[in-house]
């Protein structure tokens, strides 16, 4: 079995925007997780009934634990659409704090204004 | 009202509203069956490429019709321009020998 | 309906005859214009400027002070003169005056909601004004309508630092309220209610999110109409619920660990 991660590559680049190595990488692990999504789960909820033999059990811990990291759920990090920052990223908009800021400050936000309370 | 009518009714509305009846409360993993699929979600975080200049030219190619891309032109010249100075990327190494010698030579 | 609000309708009418009518009136006179001296068809525009403003302040004033001395057999009829009969003789529309009104509305009989329409916006003028066209809508649709409820707003704020993380002693606030208001429709027709739905889409209005929940009733007998429909819908249904769940005639005689080392997960263990 092998581990690369270029396995993960798409053959073309399909993002726009800002593209980082960061964001090329956490865009691939997200592909990955979301195709093998099904698979995790049925494997999960082998492990977790109790009703099931416990050979099987074990069998389907051993190659849930065998499935690349990429394609854990855990491996996917929220990034700064427009920076590729991983720090403070404001959910509601994918930005990171300071790109919200300028962002927010120069009107790109409807809706959005300084506050004061 | 007796345990095995009450059982009986559980199974019943089980049965009704497809849930899955367990009176010994094993544990089933059904919670997992349960969840709903992160995966699309997680999928669509970064914004997708839909059109590119290429596909633009792609399509007006077969009509005839020339396109320029000046930000490739540019990209080509400098690339041709470095090689000229011998400053170009180094022929990429197929084999470990040729790995190999390349290091020795240093 | 209109009988008892006319004085009014007309004087609303009258407010807005500036804006409203010169355009419409406009076209004929250009036609006309050579036919009087040149030096009126030397300044054509500023000519008609200035007797609609008077017009809007004094509406009586038959003769302008500018050309007195033109032959009164040729002369063209003044602006002024033309929209002072247009007050006295003429009126807009009776649908066009009423935008000038507070929105019409029909009565509900039953009181019955239908529709729920929820309309979002970040400003108070944009979802104000959409709201009194989806209650004119309504009205011309001869649905039932309560509303404008004014929701209470979601308010979302954000405090993040002005620069690097040493100053995070300075830090700045932004907000965005969400500002809703709940248009209901009561005791109207299912497809009089659809066809409202899809004008208001049609002509959505910008930076204005809408929502619609529909309630749909049936009469009392809807569990017969229900089983009349059973044989239809598992006729439909079945070629995808056979695709559903373990069979009990499993014709794939594995056990699971076959399942597993299956070609099927074997390619995905090679990812």
């Amino acid at each position: 079995m092998s581990k690369v991660a270029s396995l993960f590559h798409p053959k073309r680049l399909n993002l726009s925007g800002f593209t980082n190595i960061r964001v090329i990488r956490d865009n691939n692990k997200r592909m990955a997780v979301e195709q093998n999504e099904p698979e995790r789960q049925a494997l999960r909820y082998m492990i977790r009934n109790t009703s099931l033999p416990g050979r099987v059990r074990a069998q389907a811990q051993l190659q849930l634990s065998q499935m690349h990291a990429y394609t854990r759920p855990t491996q996917v990090k929220n990034r700064c659409v427009a920076s590729g920052h991983a720090r403070s990223v404001i959910r509601d908009f994918r930005l990171n704090r300071y790109q919200f800021r300028m962002q927010a400050l120069a009107g790109h936000l409807p809706g959005v204004k300084k506050a004061s309370w | 009202m007796s345990q095995t009518r009450l059982l009986d009714l559980v199974k019943t509305q089980c049965r009704i509203f497809s849930l899955n009846f367990n009176p010994q409360r094993l544990r089933l993993g059904n919670k997992v069956l349960r969840q709903r699929l992160r995966g699309p979600a997680l999928a669509s975080w970064y914004p997708k490429q839909v059109v590119s200049f290429q596909d633009l030219q792609n399509t007006y190619k077969p009509l005839g019709l020339t396109t320029f891309d000046e930000a490739e032109d540019d990209r080509e010249e400098a690339i041709q321009i470095a090689k000229l100075r011998g400053k170009g990327r180094p022929k990429k190494k197929r084999t470990a020998a040729e790995s190999r010698s390349a290091k020795k030579k240093k | 309906m209109f009988a008892h609000q006319t004085r009014s309708l007309l004087g609303a009418g009258r407010n807005f005859r500036v804006s409203v009518p010169i355009r419409s009136l406009s076209t004929p006179t250009q036609p006309t214009a050579p036919a009087t001296t040149p030096e009126t068809v030397s300044q054509p525009t500023p000519t008609p400027v200035a007797p609609v403003a008077e017009a809007a302040s004094t509406p009586e004033t038959p003769k302008t002070p500018e050309v007195p001395e033109q032959p009164l057999e040729t002369r063209v009829k003044e602006w002024s003169e033309r929209l002072g009969a247009l007050g006295s003789e003429t009126r807009l529309p009776r649908s066009v005056q009423a935008i000038y009104m507070r929105p019409l509305r029909r009565k509900a009989e039953y009181g019955l909601p239908v529709c729920d329409l929820q309309l979002r916006s970040y400003s108070v003028e944009n979802v104000e004004f959409f709201a009194d066209f989806a209650i004119r809508a309504a009205y011309y649709l001869n649905l039932p309508v309560s509303g404008p409820v004014p929701l209470p707003r979601i308010v979302e704020r954000w405090t993040v630092p002005r620069s690097n993380f040493v100053h995070k002693k300075s830090q700045e606030n932004f907000e965005r309220i969400t500002l809703r208001r709940l248009v209901q429709i009561k005791d109207g027709n299912p497809k009089a209610v659809q066809a409202w739905l899809a004008f208001l889409r049609k002509h959505a209005f910008y930076g204005v999110g809408m929502k619609a929940n529909v309630w749909e009733h049936d009469s009392l007998d809807v569990g017969k109409s229900m089983d009349e429909s059973v044989a239809e819908i598992e006729k439909s249904l079945a070629p995808k619920l056979a695709q559903f769940g373990q069979r009990k005639d499993n014709s794939l005689g594995q056990s699971i660990f076959d399942t597993l080392d299956s070609d099927r997960f074997a390619e995905r263990k090679n990812l």
